[in-house]
């Protein structure tokens, strides 16, 4: 399925906050829009709290508890996904 | 039942098809685990694991790191739990210091054991969990879907079973030295902590435990061994990384069990946990240690979960746990870290090693059948904490941290008397972050100090000092430490500064660094 060009540009912005965020610490990690932060081990369950406050401010969208799981914030695909939903 | 081998034989015998073990899709029963540690323990055999033998595991909460602590244990070996997050060195440092013959680990941690086995000739195998539990080990599989390979059932079972003083564990943790200390814990040991936590906790049969701590760390070891003891069913998670999940699992595993450090439960509760609290009218029992949790933490968890009793909790890995508070006397004595364990003694000492009356602070000393047997090869540091009992034959353990006590016993925590940090629930030594950072190019001295934070307990922050000429950034320090040690330790916040405050004798001054560093924390958040 093609991205439209706004979820293109928000795939763009939310990489470049993931790399400048946490990717830094890990240069030997290329890091594939499918993969799982945390099985790649590049956030941690504290970074994750960091990435949902971001994710709230940037967007303006109020993440509710029980939306914090791997299907919404797990990998950049489900990123892109959530933010397009709820923005 | 005095060995930890027999707690799983007795729940096997006893209890067989009852949960024993949940880990994502899969679920494993009392008989399952026990033929998968059975076949481990043959398996472990076969390899020459002899009995005394060090087996070291590194591996995520699944239940392959559950399967390979009770498999060890039944080949009447010793096992050696490793956070995940260790890095390459680190862990070949371990795997040297304990002689450990093997290590079991998983395809995606496989790489890293690899490295460090070179460097650590005595570990002569690697074996990987996933060549043999794979994804099948659920509900409606035969017990051996989970098994070993070499593990036939076929072949005679173990004949070494352990004895209660048998060595069953060597847990790392860090030292102020810098160098991670190697606590050794007998059957006895473990089996007689674990029995005293279920007495006070009323544990029994049918709880159902979620172990978001790593198993790696003892508070989540035992949140295993006290299942198993009980014949309680322990639910597996790999970590708080997200709370929509563990609330979930809390309400679809009707969780009567929640243990956790105050960052989870700072996490969990500002999370919205209130959200699905009614929906858990099985959840019993709340327990909080490593750190104090804050007032507004322990009102929103009570908020959050009002069914549940709240256990505030003191310990350390030399003894598994020193107190609990009884959940009653929160309201009454709040900042109190409580009473000692059933079946322990604990009291304040003066620097002469005399009993010191109520309201006096002291070095905190434990007494009992929980005190570990040293540390593994370093009878200096062993001497430091265990000191001679009552009795001729024992030895007490001398905390290192100071206390004191009310009119009624109950027990105050006032500080340590070592520069340890906690953050996230975990120890961290300065020094071992300061060496790592002086190993970086263009460093010419570093401090670590802890700062406040309402997250971690400890926010670890480092002053570098950078050579003349070097241009070092804080971020290109930060990956340096990243790339050295588990996740836990590497500082939120590296400051370069030109020199460091002294004191009048010329020694860095960590108190002024450790006042910089919580001016820096209550001001903006963390630049990168």
């Amino acid at each position: 399925m093609g991205e439209t060009e706004v979820g293109t540009a928000l795939r763009a912005e939310l990489r470049a906050y993931i790399e400048e965020a946490f990717l830094y610490l890990h240069p030997d990690v290329e890091l594939a829009d499918e993969d799982e932060f945390l099985t790649l081990g590049v956030i941690d369950s504290l970074g994750f709290v960091e990435l949902v406050e971001e994710v709230q401010t940037r967007y303006g969208i109020a993440v509710d508890a029980l939306e914090i799981t791997e299907e919404n914030f797990g990998s950049l695909d489900a990123l892109v996904a959530f933010v397009e939903r709820r923005r | 039942m005095t060995t930890l081998d027999e707690d799983l034989r007795r729940a096997a015998a006893t209890a067989p098809g009852e949960e024993a073990l949940v880990a994502g899709d899969r679920r494993l029963t009392f008989a399952e685990l026990d033929a998968a540690a059975g076949a481990l323990a043959v398996r472990l055999q076969a390899l020459g694991v002899e009995r005394g033998d060090r087996v070291a595991i590194l591996l995520p909460n699944a239940i392959e790191a559950a399967i390979a602590i009770y498999g060890t244990l039944r080949a009447g070996a010793a096992f050696v739990p490793l956070n995940p997050t260790i890095k390459a060195d680190k862990l070949a440092y371990v795997l040297r210091d304990c002689e450990a013959t093997a290590i079991v680990t998983d395809d995606t941690l496989s790489s890293l054991a690899q490295q460090a086995s070179n460097e650590a000739p005595g570990v002569r195998h690697t074996l990987r969990a996933e060549e043999a539990a794979d994804a099948r080990g659920t509900r409606s599989c035969p017990a051996a879907s989970v098994s070993w390979p070499g593990g036939a059932r076929s072949r005679p079972a173990p004949t070494t079973a352990p004895i209660s003083v048998d060595l069953a564990a060597i847990v790392y943790t860090s030292g102020s030295t810098g160098r991670p200390k190697g606590v050794t814990l007998t059957h006895a040991n473990m089996a007689f902590a674990a029995g005293s936590i279920v007495a006070y906790l009323g544990m029994r049969a049918h709880d159902r435990v979620l172990c978001v701590v790593p198993l790696s760390f003892d508070y989540g070891l035992y949140q295993l061994l006290m299942c198993v003891r009980t014949r309680a069913t322990l639910v597996l998670e790999r970590g708080f990384a997200f709370p929509g999940r563990v609330l979930e699992l809390l309400v679809r595993e009707e969780i009567t069990g929640l243990p956790g450090v105050p960052t989870i439960f700072q996490v969990l509760t500002s999370a919205g946990a209130g959200a699905v609290a009614h929906d858990l009218p099985e959840l019993r029992f709340i327990t909080n240690t490593a750190a104090a949790l804050a007032p507004a933490t322990i009102d929103a968890l009570r908020a959050a979960f009002p069914q549940a009793r709240l256990y505030s909790m003191y310990g350390l890995t030399e003894c598994k746990r020193v107190s609990y508070l009884p959940p009653e006397q929160v309201d009454v004595r709040p900042e109190s870290v409580g009473i000692p364990i059933p079946g322990t003694e604990a009291w304040i000492e003066d620097d002469a090693g005399a009993r010191l009356p109520p309201g006096e602070v002291g070095e905190l000393v434990v007494r009992g059948a929980h005190v570990m047997q040293g540390y593994w090869n370093d009878p200096a540091a062993t001497a430091e904490r265990l000191r001679p009992g009552r009795w001729p034959w024992e030895r007490v353990l001398a905390t290192g941290d100071l206390f004191r006590q009310d009119d009624e016993g109950f027990l105050y925590f006032v500080a340590r008397r070592d520069d340890i940090l906690k953050s996230r629930g975990e120890k961290v030594a300065p020094r071992e972050v300061e060496t790592v950072l002086h190993q970086a190019d263009g460093v010419r001295t570093a401090a670590v100090v802890g700062a406040p934070d309402r997250m971690l307990g400890h926010a670890i922050v480092a002053f570098v000092v950078p050579h003349d000429g070097a241009t070092l950034t804080s971020a290109a320090l930060r990956r340096h430490c990243a790339a050295c040690l588990e996740d836990y330790m590497v500082p939120a916040r590296v400051e370069l500064r030109d020199q460091l405050p002294t004191t009048p004798n010329g020694k860095v001054d960590r108190r002024a660094l450790a006042n910089e560093a919580a001016a820096l924390a209550a001001g903006p958040a963390t630049v990168r």
